[in-house]
């Protein structure tokens, strides 16, 4: 974020940068497959899921900062990367809490 | 506003528009139109994972059962072509800022071959759904008459759940899915724990018919996931030919060495929009392709 990149927009991290943040993706990407065979239901039901999302999550972010070069860009691009999850999240929750408070099926008391 | 005109004490930079005061300020309203975009991209395709959380949190056991038939080497293969394109996209923007015209055109050539070996991957994945009826469009499957001499052998006495290999009969080229298995095992791990929760309410109605698995009923739910799936991999395919399209375009300036360290938007935009596209992916490879498969013991 620091001033002196913004200028021409050329803040980046250079090829050795790049190359680091594309490993960490091809780890990230391995590490999905893999833990999506382990059953960790035990830990609760759907942490598979959680895990998953959690990487797909943290890949994600690794691509918005330095891929887009959002870690050297203006205050407003970071508002814009930020609020558009804000309200995703909105559609999301208001969503499912619509979904999940539904009557329950005829099998269930 | 109007007076912004060269002149021989107004040095006038090459990639300037009129109507801005200086690259800097051309280069952050470009940015922030790219992203305003991209957030209304991020909501369009939002409110595809919105159905596909809405469907999967009631039928789980019919996702997992129709995600399993889903091939996760090939997802996984696409899902490592795409980030090295990501990568090669990154280093375009990076000697387009150098003003490097020949890395600028190796990388955007290569960024093209990894976009269309995607494409390429996602054709093998729709042509083998369409051998094995699983396109959820009536008609869209390949059509195979029952053949009089196996039919009788075939029978039907085998239950649902039970269904191995089985000779792929589909006179109307309509969607299958013969095997419920998978309600099966939610079905018994219901029966053996009736405290917690194995069928959630939508499945207890969803999938059964006077108590009975109903393979019909189960057949429908998987049909929702396959809808899902080829509605959102269809729609990202169709971001991925935008890009080879922006790609080619940029190609063709890269090649008359338009790009300088004081010109490089269009690179720079290209490879917001590439990179996004890479991001969708990385979300729908685990949520369409893995999520059923610890299920598989």
């Amino acid at each position: 974020m620091s001033e002196k990149h913004i200028e021409s927009g050329e803040g980046h991290i250079g090829i050795p940068g790049y190359i680091g943040v594309f490993l960490i993706l091809v780890v990230g990407t391995i590490l999905t497959y893999s833990v999506a065979t382990k059953d960790l239901d035990f830990i609760f039901p759907g942490a598979n899921t959680l895990v998953a999302l959690l990487i797909a999550f943290t890949k994600m972010t690794c691509v918005m900062l330095f891929f887009m070069h959002v870690y050297w860009s203006p205050k407003m691009i970071w508002l814009s990367a930020v609020a558009s999850f804000f309200w995703l999240a909105i559609m999301f929750a208001y969503t499912m809490q619509d979904y999940l408070t539904r009557g329950s099926g005829v099998f269930t008391g | 506003m109007a007076t912004h005109v060269d002149s021989a004490d107004h040095y006038h930079q090459p990639g300037l528009q009129h109507q801005f005061e200086d690259m800097k300020q051309q280069e952050e309203s470009v940015s922030i139109g790219m992203w305003m975009f991209l957030v209304q991209e991020i909501m369009f395709f939002g409110g595809l994972f919105t159905v596909y959380l809405v469907f999967r949190s009631r039928f789980p056991m019919a996702f997992a059962a129709g995600s399993n038939h889903l091939d996760a080497f090939w997802g996984g293969l696409n899902t490592l072509v795409l980030i090295v394109s990501s990568l090669t996209m990154a280093l375009t923007v990076y000697y387009a800022q150098k003003g490097n015209r020949n890395m600028q055109v190796i990388l955007i050539l290569l960024t093209m071959f990894f976009g269309a070996v995607f494409l390429g991957v996602k054709t093998i994945e729709y042509g083998d759904k369409y051998k094995h009826g699983l396109v959820p469009v009536t008609g869209w499957n390949l059509k195979v008459k029952a053949d009089p001499a196996h039919a009788a052998a075939e029978g039907h006495a085998q239950p649902c759940w039970e269904h191995g290999e089985h000779t792929y009969v589909n006179p109307r080229g309509e969607f299958q899915f013969p095997d419920c298995s998978m309600a099966k095992q939610a079905f018994d791990e219901q029966l053996q724990h009736p405290k917690e929760t194995h069928l959630t309410a939508a499945e207890r109605i969803g999938y059964f018919s006077n108590g009975q698995i109903d393979a019909d009923k189960f057949r429908d739910k998987v049909r929702i996931f396959y809808w899902i799936y080829f509605v959102m991999t269809g729609l990202h395919a169709l971001h991925m030919i935008v890009g080879l399209g922006l790609m080619t375009w940029l190609l063709w300036k890269a090649w008359r060495a338009t790009f300088s360290h004081d010109y490089f938007a269009p690179v720079e935009m290209s490879g917001l929009y590439w990179h996004f596209v890479d991001i969708v992916w990385i979300f729908l490879f685990p949520l369409l392709y893995l999520l059923g498969r610890h299920f598989m013991h």
